[in-house]
């Protein structure tokens, strides 16, 4: 290195940042836990096991997808949002056992009488604006939809008439990022929590 | 115990001996991915994310190769994937209207001995910021980091050089530098 400006800019870098706070490293292991119990053990991975995998996913999410339509009964009326089992009685126990573990649905509110079109863009779809649309019950008029979500944190808005993105102003939580901009934040737990 | 002798008790079962291997990287982890992305809960996230994959790919780890290196090579990507996902957030949320925001805070949490460092970082090109800080902040050698990046040792060399040009000038250098 050349010069006293370029060691201190060395130096700086070097430096340990305080990431988070004592619990980091327990999140890290727990979602190691989580997966080690819904996956096979990480020895035994081979192309049969891959494959196991990838069909129980897709179950997971066709029963996500499927689920919704039951849904209505276990999100409490003007409740901001809420979480249930996924109703699995076609499935068998080992693979409805899978399901619960793996995905919540999740129901989102959102009040916007005046809008047109309401999506809702987030971590979970790549904070796509078009991707989840909210529907807009007919009587109430008020938008919502269900999301079958993995468990943990999800960063989110809603996507109002393709254009304005306003946090949801019946989440618990927010964040700004080191930007100085906002989200809204959602935890979801896990069925056996 | 080397890293190599806690991944052999992880293949053999005991999930909860990667714990180790968690502790003893998690700081340096850090270092990378809040200065790449220069945002503590994407970096989190991306060092989570890093550490998930690891575990999943352990049987196909192979120790030619430093556990350290083939870990920094899985959070590079994830820091570069969460970049991805934040310039498109960023674009969006320009629109962002606080105004409706009716609800508690959460201040990003303040650190860094020289916090106008951090801040500049993230002025820098991706390529430039992600070139200095493995080179400084991982302490890699140029060799290390083309296998990690994939780019040649040269282009890397003259990111770094760059990537000091750029700081400098953004610092508006003083002469108690």
């Amino acid at each position: 290195m050349s010069d006293q400006f370029e060691r201190r800019v060395a130096s700086a870098l070097r430096a340990d940042v305080a990431l988070g706070d004592d619990g980091a490293r327990r999140r890290v292991m727990e979602r190691i836990r989580r997966d080690a119990a819904e996956r096979p053990p990480v020895r035994r991975s081979t192309p049969w096991s891959r494959a196991t995998r990838q069909s129980i996913v897709g179950l997971t999410l066709a029963a996500g997808i499927g689920g919704v339509s039951a849904l209505s009964a276990i999100v409490p009326p003007g409740g901001g949002r809420a979480a249930g089992s996924i109703g699995a009685a076609a499935l068998g126990d080992t693979v409805a056992s899978t399901l619960r573990d793996t995905l919540r649905l999740v129901r989102l509110m959102f009040d916007a009488p005046e809008a047109r079109r309401v999506a809702v863009a987030g971590d979970f779809n790549g904070w796509s604006e078009h991707a989840t649309p909210l529907v807009r019950d007919a009587s109430t008029r008020q938008w919502s939809v269900t999301l079958a979500l993995h468990a943990g944190d999800h960063r989110y808005a809603f996507v109002v008439d393709d254009t304005r993105w306003v946090p949801d102003p019946r989440a618990n939580r927010a964040a700004r990022a080191a930007d100085g901009r906002t989200y809204s934040m959602l935890t979801v737990g896990r069925a056996t929590d | 115990m080397s890293d190599r002798a806690i991944i052999q008790q992880v293949l053999a079962g005991e999930v909860e001996a990667f714990a180790r291997l968690v502790d003893r990287h998690y700081a340096r982890c850090a270092r990378i991915a809040v200065r790449i992305l220069g945002n503590h809960e994407d970096a989190e996230e991306a060092i989570q994310d890093a550490f998930l994959r690891a575990y999943r790919a352990l049987d196909s780890y192979e120790h030619r190769e430093r556990f350290s290196a083939w870990l920094t090579r899985i959070l590079v990507n994830q820091c570069r994937t969460a970049l991805a996902r934040s310039r498109r957030r960023d674009a969006v949320f320009a629109d962002l209207d606080l105004r409706q925001a009716h609800f508690a805070i959460e201040a990003a949490p303040d650190d860094g001995a020289w916090p106008e460092l951090e801040r500049v970082l993230a002025r820098l090109p991706a390529e430039q910021r992600e070139a200095i800080v493995l080179r400084y902040a991982d302490d890699l050698t140029y060799e290390e980091m083309s296998r990690i990046t994939g780019a040649g040792e040269s282009a890397l060399k003259m990111r770094v050089q760059r990537a000091f040009a750029r700081l400098r000038a953004l610092l508006q250098e003083v002469p108690s530098v």
